[in-house]
This record gives structure tokens, sequence and C-alpha cells, in this order.
């Protein structure tokens, strides 16, 4: 049988093929990635799409919790600085109960509880960033306003949830009048109470507002607890993130990321392949009869 | 009984058959690189003998004619995959080009998606600030810019293959009256006894590249060869070429007609082919696929905005443009609101609640009317353009790999090899010195011959 006489176009196509080779190895090694379009692995570029979606999603939620979590300590630190001026003002109490006192001292007694009213108000009207805590889900208006029977509030009783995790939703809110006004554990109602009672005088009365008081700074001290249990709920859940965020990281890696020995051994191979073509190549092209007829 | 000069000739006619012999390998060396020349071989045969009474002799050579020697199966081979791999390298081409808009590199629709979500999800932590309420608007406006850029990209590249068609149709219809014409050379030669073989030569590089154009079937008729679409079109039948021609479709783009004939579906390959595959096909699936998505989007979208309440506490109104058909919605999608405080995130119409945001924010992991969320449709039109792209890849690297077998078969039968040539010269040379040879002997015979007349005959 002929053989075909003229190599040029496999040599050149078998040229190009290792070339190519070369140039996919190196590629590869250069972006550290094996799938650069998505014909490169079909399966793996609609998984990456996935993958990024999730890890985009996966840092919002850090985002959020992080933003959750100053809110919580603003409440929180609220509540702590509210906690603790209210006990003084159940000391007060205590001390306004004892029959021996002035009307005088009674009077500044008053003024003292009349101070934390004002104060406790003052908290419980604060805005973090602009979102008023203890307003429900009415955070761009000021809570509680004096108004002729006390305190007003103005907000509502709507509670938000914040995603922080797949199907993972804190509750992000106790509404102000739930916090401050609860029927039964009325801490403004009771500061008013005992501040009345002070300026009257009546000891009886200074006694039943203090008790008042008590209960409603422990119905505040249980809610505040809710608070501290978000913050570490959020805690927990960053930890959980940040190793979704390596674990997608990780998984992007597998799927279109190169194993950098497997392309630098692909790379050795391409370039031996290159050269034992080219030295083939060279030989086989060089033949001719001609040569050798002088 | 022959005499010196019936030698004289013979040697003459050697000296001519030799000659001639190394004229066709000197043609072959020259055209050892000529696309499509057929080596040629000169063929001898004996001169008819001359009887006189009972001898027999032989008068010398005769140079028949110069005969090309081809595989006229391998041509045709030659052709079908090269129609073949060239349709496979426009599809290639052109999913090549398409490829780029859907990787992931941070502008795409799939993370506008993400990008889109995100800024809803970072809303529900501050439901009623105004920066991040706008974040909202434009990063749903990146997302119907994403739509909108993939969308006009697809297009340019569908335009592009449109003027290809043209152009392709163009070079179809000079190739086939190239034929033509040479059909007419090529019965006028063979009528003269003659091979015809570089006509022939010429004749079957324009039926190759006619194969590049468009899938071809050819037949070998006593006028010439009929040269027919794959599908039965004529396009050159004897001396007679038949335009193709172009006109633009209810789709906008170019269809082929021959004879008032739209055959435009059924040309399936060569680069004519191919393309049309992926302007028809390819691309309108790719852009029905975006135009779903944008669609379904939209609606769902919208549909829960609306049961939602804005800052002021007023029903949801439509977030995105609304959506009346499927068929352009992914050129389409935009955003409606303007106002930042229009965007309805609570459910109690209070100014701080994130109730709606939370149901705007199911919808990433809800179903669309497709089956699938609006990241895993995404994810298919990735996944399926990619399989297009790697097909087509994979067809033409396939095709010119049996191609490139079937150029070196050819090769192999009508190739020119130089050591071959090179062999036929020194071969065809000694023949020619020996008739030369011949020659300066019957010269001295002659020589003798004359010089015994002048001696005046001594015998």
């Amino acid at each position: 049988m002929r053989v075909n006489p003229n190599a040029v176009p496999d040599v050149l196509a078998a040229i190009q093929q290792v070339q190519q080779a070369q140039a996919t190895a190196l590629q590869q090694i250069s972006t550290g990635r094996r799938v650069n379009l998505p014909s490169d692995d079909p399966a793996a570029a609609a998984a990456l799409v996935q993958n990024h979606n999730r890890a985009a999603i996966n840092d919002q939620y850090t985002q959020n919790a992080t933003t959750v979590q100053g809110m919580m300590q603003a409440a929180e630190s609220v509540l702590n600085s509210v906690v603790s001026e209210v006990s003084q003002a159940i000391s007060i109490g205590v001390e306004g109960a004892n029959g021996t006192l002035s009307a005088a001292n009674r009077a500044t007694l008053a003024e003292q509880v009349s101070g934390t009213l004002d104060s406790v108000v003052s908290q419980a009207n604060t805005a973090y960033r602009g979102i008023h805590l203890f307003a429900g889900t009415d955070s761009t208006i000021v809570p509680f306003t004096a108004s002729s029977s006390g305190y007003q509030y103005n907000g509502n009783s709507g509670v938000n949830s914040v995603a922080i995790g797949d199907g993972y939703s804190l509750a992000i809110n106790i509404p102000g009048d739930e916090m401050f006004q609860q029927p039964g554990s009325d801490l403004m109602g009771s500061l008013q109470q005992l501040v009345g009672a002070l300026q009257n005088g009546d000891t009886t009365a200074i006694g039943t507002a203090t008790n008042q008081l008590r209960s409603a700074l422990d119905y505040v001290t249980q809610q505040r607890a809710f608070y501290g249990n978000v913050a570490s709920q959020i805690n927990t859940q960053e930890t959980f993130l940040q190793n979704e965020s390596v674990n997608f990281k990780s998984e992007e890696n597998s799927l279109v990321g190169v194993d950098l020995a497997t392309a630098a051994t692909n790379l050795s191979q391409a370039q031996a392949a290159s050269q034992a073509t080219m030295a083939a190549a060279a030989r086989v092209l060089q033949q001719s009869l001609l040569d050798y007829l002088k | 009984m022959p005499g010196l000069n019936t030698s004289l000739l013979t040697a003459m006619h050697a000296l001519m058959a030799q000659q001639g012999g190394m004229d066709v390998t000197s043609n072959n060396i020259a055209n050892a690189n000529t696309s499509g020349y057929t080596r040629q071989v000169p063929v001898f045969q004996e001169a008819p003998t001359s009887q006189e009474g009972s001898l027999t002799y032989g008068n010398g050579v005769q140079l028949v004619r110069f005969q090309s020697v081809r595989d006229e199966l391998l041509d045709l081979q030659v052709q079908q995959e090269t129609s073949q791999n060239s349709g496979a390298g426009a599809q290639t081409n052109a999913t090549q080009q398409i490829q780029p808009l859907l990787t992931t590199t941070g502008n795409d629709i799939g993370s506008q998606f993400s990008a889109f979500f995100g800024s809803i999800s970072q809303l529900s932590t501050d439901p009623a600030n105004l920066s991040l309420r706008t974040s909202v608007i434009t990063d749903g406006q990146n997302l119907a810019n994403s739509f909108h850029a993939a969308v006009s990209r697809l297009i340019q590249i569908q335009s592009g293959l449109n003027g290809s068609v043209v152009q392709d149709v163009g070079k179809i219809n000079q190739l086939a009256q190239q034929i033509a014409g040479l059909n007419t050379e090529l019965i006028s030669l063979q009528a003269g006894g003659q091979d015809g073989g570089t006509v022939k030569d010429q004749q079957t590089e324009l039926i190759r590249q006619l194969a590049e154009l468009t899938d071809v079937s050819t037949i070998q008729t006593e006028r010439g060869i009929t040269v027919t679409t794959g599908n039965g079109t004529a396009l050159v039948v004897g001396n007679q070429a038949f335009d193709l021609y172009t006109s633009a479709g209810s789709n906008g783009y170019q269809q082929v007609l021959s004879q008032g004939q739209d055959i435009t579906a059924s040309l399936s390959s060569g680069s004519l082919g191919g393309t049309l595959i992926v302007r028809d096909q390819m691309v309108p699936d790719i852009l029905n696929q975006l135009d779903t998505l944008a669609y379904d989007f939209t609606n769902a979208f919208n549909a829960t905005h609306a049961q939602g309440r804005d800052i002021a506490g007023n029903q949801g109104g439509d977030f995105f443009v609304p959506q009346s058909s499927t068929s352009g919605a992914a050129t389409r999608i935009s955003v409606m609101l303007t106002d930042p405080s229009a965007i309805a995130a609570s459910t109690d119409g209070s100014a701080g609640g994130n109730g709606n945001l939370t149901q705007l924010l199911a919808l990433q992991s809800s179903p669309l009317p497709s089956g699938q969320t609006p990241t895993d449709s995404y994810s298919t039109i990735v996944a399926n353009v990619g399989t297009l792209a790697a097909n087509a890849q994979a067809e033409s690297d396939a095709s010119a790999l049996s191609l490139r077998q079937l150029t070196d078969q050819r090769s192999a039968v009508s190739g020119v090899s130089i050591n071959e040539e090179s062999v036929n010269l020194i071969r065809f040379q000694q023949a020619f010195e020996a008739a030369a040879r011949v020659i300066t002997t019957i010269d001295q015979l002659n020589q003798v011959a004359l010089n015994m007349g002048a001696s005046g005959g001594g015998f």
C-alpha cells in the first residue's frame, strides 16, 4: 500500500495538539481553575452558580448576624442600666416606706424616683442606628411620650424576625409596651405610682408601689434574658456561618479548582510531549531521497 | 524489414515518451503543495506492431495520456466529513462567544440574583432605612440589566450569524457557477479522449470548498457532475448553476431559498448549516429560557410584593414593570419602583416591619412555575449552554480527526511523493539517455552506410 507522502498536515496537527495541551495545563495552573468556561465542565459550572449563590446567602446571614448582634447588645445594655436604676428606686421605695421620714425627705426621694422614671423612659426610647429598639415594628417613631395619664406607647406590638441561617430566623425585638407597660408588671406605671405615693407621704401606697415595682423589675429582668439569648444564639450561629463559608470555598475549589500537583504533572507531560513531537517532526520533514542523490 | 530510419523513428518516439514522463514528474513536483492536486502518471502503451512477412516487429512506445490517480469514493468521504467538520466548527465558534455571558463573573445573572436577595436580606435588619431600600432598587435594576446584557449580546451574536448566512449563500452561488463552468470544460476534454485531470482537480477542490459551506451530494452524469444540497436541492446540473438566495423571514432573519422554496430548515451541516442551527435553534432556545425566567420571576416577585405594605402603610404596588407575555420578558424586565419608601417591606403597615421582606426572601428558595428556584433555573441555563459548547467542541475535534484520516488516505492515493518523483525522474532520465544513445548509434550506422557509398563500392 502506498504511504501518505505528505506528513506536513499530520505533523502540524500533532504540534497543535501538544501546544493545546501545554496551553491548557498552563491556563489551569495560572488561574488555579480547571473550569474556566461552562463547556469545560457543564455540570460543575452549574454547580458553581449554586455554590456562589449559597456562599452569597451565607455571607449575608453573617452580615445580618453582625447587625442584629449590635442591636441586641444595645438593647441589653439599655435594660442593664434600667435594671440597675430601678433597683435603686426600689431601695428608695423601701426607705420611703419608713414612717419616721419627714415630708421634705420624702419629697427628695420622690424627685429621685421621678428622675429614675425620666431616665427609664429615655432609655426605652433609645434608637440604635435610627431604629427605636422598643417601638415594636414602628421603629421610626419615638415609642414613649408623656401624656396627661402618664406615658403613652406610640409603637405597635409587631416583632421583626431576621434570618441568620437557612430556615433559621430569630425574633429580634420585644415591643416596648410589653417590656415596660405589661399589665401587672407595669414598670413605668409603678414608678409613677411610687413618685405619687412619695409625694403624698402615704406609706401604705409607697409599700404597694414598691412591691409592684419589684415584680415589674423581675419581669424586665426576665425579658432581658431574651436579648442575651438571641446574642448567644447569634454567636453560635456566627461560628457555624464561618465554617460554612470555608466549606463553600472548599466546595468551589473541588468543583472548579485544579489540583496543582496534577496540573503541574500535566504541564511537564505536555512539555515532554511537545519536545518529542518537535524532534520527531524535524526528523520526518528532513528526510528526502534528494539528500542522497548527487 | 524495418530500416535504420524506422529504428530512428522508434527512438524518437521513445525520447518523446520519456520527455512526457519527465514533464509529468516535473508537474507533480511543482504541485507537491497544491491543495486538491492529484498526482498524475504517464500512461505508456506499446505502439502498434508492423508485420512484414512472417516477422512482427514493435514500433516502440506511445504516450497515450496523463492519468490522474484518484479515488472518487475517498473524495466523496472527504466532502462529507468536511461538511461535518465546518458545521461543528461554526457551532463551536458561536457557542464560545455565548459562554462568557454565562460564566460566573460577578456581573452575570446568577451573581445579580444573589446580590438582589442579599440587599433584601440586609434591609430586613433595618427595614425603615432609606439607603438600604435604595440598594434594593439599585440591585433589582442591576439584576434586570444583567438580563438585558445577556439578551443584547445573544441578539448581537445572532445578527452576526445572520450576516454569515448571507455571505455563505453568496459563496455557495459563486462556487456553484464555477463548478458548472468546469462541467462544460470537462465534457469537451473528455470528448477528445483526455483525462481532464487538472480540471477535475479544480472541480473536486471547488466541491470540497462548497462542502465547507453546506452538505452536498454529487452524482456523476454524462453532462458532468450534478451537485445538490444534502436534502436534494439542485445547485449544479450540467452547465447550469441554480442560485440560492436569501430573504428576510417572519423572525426577521434571512432565510435561504431556492427557486421560491424555503430550504433553511433542511440545511444542517457545513458552516451555513452550523450557523443556522446556532442562529435559529440554540440562541432562540437560550433566549426563551431567559425570557421564561424573567417572566416567572417578575410575576412571582410582584405578586408577593403586592401583599406587603410600604413605609407609609399603603398596599405594595408592582416592584418590577409587570409582564404580559413570556416572549421578550428578559428584554423588558425592569424595576418599576423609583421611590425607595414604596418598597412593601412590612405586612403590618409599620415603617420598620419586615414581615413581607421575609416573604420576598422566601422566593429565593421557592420554585417558580417552571418547577425550579430562580438560581436553579439560571444554573440549568448555564449547564445547557456549557453542554452545547462542549458537544460542539467534541464534535469538531472528532470530525477534524476523521477528516485528517480521510485526507491522509486520499493523500496516500493521490498525493505527490517527492521521493517517488525523484525515482521516476531518474527512470525517465535513464530511458531518455538510452533512447538518445540509440539515435547516436543509428546516426553512426548511417554514417557508415553513407561512407560505404562514397568510397565507390569496392566490394
